[in-house]
């Protein structure tokens, strides 16, 4: 039931992705998002699904696994698909009836939006898939590192996000644990109106605050016990490098980027 | 005469579907009998507490029956939220699962979801405390504020306080200090004497078991692998030991005696037991 929730979900391997600079993977996966936004035609288009495509095989992620990612967004897609079928319209009209009309350019957005919308959760699935909660939290310390000039504390926060990864599948644990206890005590969490219902779940968070309380005392002494007193004079067992890989992969952006423009130029928008 | 609890053919899988399938429990068929103090016992990963989760309907059975009563609890959706109430489950670290603004309340929970009439939840609140010792002074506390082990109590209290006619506890002495455990050993012995209830252990720890089962069932790879009184069980001791458990530390201690020549008798699993027979022992010698 609740335990079948996966989040962070890392798949091990040793693929060029996986073993990609992790700071490099997150400013690149941010990058051709933007590229994703940027693209106008079908060949434009084109082109940066092929890269998700091509780096999906590079991550030899099974097949499967991507897809599992795409299931979550099915409602969103069929969504979007229908509004975009009914309130995009020009060109050739291939149906109509009674306030309902489908147009080619009506079509066209359709699939370009879906398109558009699965390059997007792939090459971000891409990202989780190939890196751990840890090693992102890592880079994106790394990356905003700069904002220190700020007075912003980026390894504190950096420090909060891993540990709240970390919590994640331990809370879901203590839920499930809990909803077991008060369930034999006869809690019925199942039926009843939406007002009963979240007043049925009050048995099951005060429990949870309670225990998360205390895990957190528990974890900062620990972590006070083992000398911690934040980011400063911090050192690393693992540096992050970059590589030539890295480069390439920065190369292949750049291109791409190049590629698209160059395509939107050259062939019709769609949108 | 029907069982308190009968299992057929019981199997649950982990990660059903998928590469990882484990059974959990595998075709586990059990008897438990109307009154006893039953004892489960098995190493970590046996599947003990799957088993139990089985028997109030909290996990379904991927195949295979649980028949509560006479009834399978699975027969429609009435029986199973009676089997809730009819099998009173006490998870281990029951004080975990307190929630409410004071203790009483806290108790009432369970008679409360019963749909029992306030005269009633009162009766069963304090009876319940009574049985548990929680203080009557305790009762408009916040459970917050109470010791370790007098949540523990309160926590127990709340899974009594159902009158359910099988009451289970999940490893009920962990975590408490000595005298914490035999307190709550005498809790569970009292509580059974008095109440006529089934009562059924489950725990690793063969003293604890020794001490208050009439009946010893044990668990191993998913399945029940052995099960009789303390005695028949316990004089197994290479077999229990190839399962990843012990006899008790005073069982050790009296084979020792006796492969020194020492004339004590084998079936000693209690530390009471073997205090006695020490002391009968130093006076028979003295007297010599």
């Amino acid at each position: 039931m609740i335990r079948d929730i996966t989040i962070g979900q890392y798949y091990p391997g040793k693929s060029v992705l996986h073993n990609l600079d992790p700071r490099i993977k997150l400013i690149a996966t941010f990058w051709l998002i933007v590229v994703i936004f940027l693209c106008k035609s079908f060949f434009s288009l084109g082109l940066i699904t092929l890269t998700a495509v091509a780096a999906a095989a590079l991550s030899k992620v099974p097949p499967k696994m991507i897809l599992k990612s795409l299931k979550p967004i099915v409602i969103i897609l069929v969504f979007t698909a229908i509004l975009n079928i009914f309130y995009t319209q020009g060109g050739e009209t291939y149906f109509e009836w009674w306030k309902i009309t489908i147009t080619e350019k009506g079509i066209n957005t359709a699939i370009f939006t879906m398109v558009r919308i699965v390059t997007l959760v792939v090459i971000s699935s891409l990202l989780t898939y190939t890196t751990t909660p840890t090693m992102l939290t890592d880079a994106l310390e790394r990356i905003l590192s700069p904002l220190k000039v700020f007075k912003i504390k980026v390894h504190t926060l950096a420090m909060m996000m891993t540990l709240a990864l970390r919590f994640i599948p331990t809370l879901i644990e203590e839920i499930d644990r809990i909803m077991n206890a008060q369930k034999a005590r006869g809690a019925d969490l199942e039926t009843g109106s939406i007002f009963q219902r979240t007043k049925a779940l009050v048995p099951i968070f005060i429990p949870l605050m309670v225990s998360s309380f205390r895990r957190a005392y528990e974890l900062a002494f620990a972590m006070t016990c083992r000398c911690y007193t934040g980011g400063e004079g911090r050192t690393r067992m693992k540096q992050m490098k970059i590589a030539a890989r890295d480069i390439v992969a920065i190369v292949v952006c750049t291109a791409v980027t190049a590629g698209v423009i160059v395509l939107n130029i050259f062939f019709d928008a769609v949108i | 005469m029907s069982f308190a609890i009968e299992t057929v053919g019981l199997t649950h899988y982990y990660s059903k579907g998928t590469v990882s399938q484990v059974a959990a429990i595998d075709n586990v068929n059990l008897q438990i009998n109307k009154g006893e103090l039953a004892g489960i016992i098995g190493h970590t990963g046996s599947g003990k507490s799957t088993l139990i989760s089985h028997f109030n309907g909290l996990l379904k059975p991927d195949s295979g029956k649980v028949i509560v009563d006479g009834v399978d609890i699975w027969k429609d959706k009435e029986t199973l939220k009676n089997s809730r109430f009819k099998v009173g489950l006490c998870f281990q670290y029951p004080e975990y699962q307190l929630f409410e603004e004071t203790v009483y309340k806290d108790i009432a929970f369970g008679p409360k979801n019963m749909k029992l009439s306030e005269n009633e939840i009162k009766e069963r609140v304090l009876r319940a405390a009574e049985f548990t010792g929680v203080k009557a002074e305790h009762l408009n506390k916040s459970p917050f504020d109470l010791s370790g082990g007098e949540k523990r109590r309160v926590a127990i209290a709340g899974v009594m306080s159902m009158q359910p006619e099988v009451l289970i506890f999940d490893e009920p002495a962990a975590g408490l200090d000595p005298r914490g455990r035999a307190d709550l050993i005498n809790l569970i012995k009292n509580y059974r004497n008095q109440t006529g209830s089934t009562v059924i252990i489950v725990s690793h720890s063969m003293e604890d078991i020794a001490e208050m089962a009439d009946r010893v069932i044990v668990m191993n790879k998913s399945s029940v692998a052995m099960q009789g009184s303390v005695d028949e069980v316990y004089s197994k001791g290479d077999e229990l030991r190839s399962m990843g458990l012990n006899v008790p530390e005073i069982t050790e201690i009296f084979a020792k005696l006796r492969s020194k020549g020492i004339d004590v008798p084998a079936n000693v699993y209690t530390v009471e037991q073997g205090a006695e027979i020490l002391r009968n022992l130093m006076e028979r010698r003295s007297e010599e």
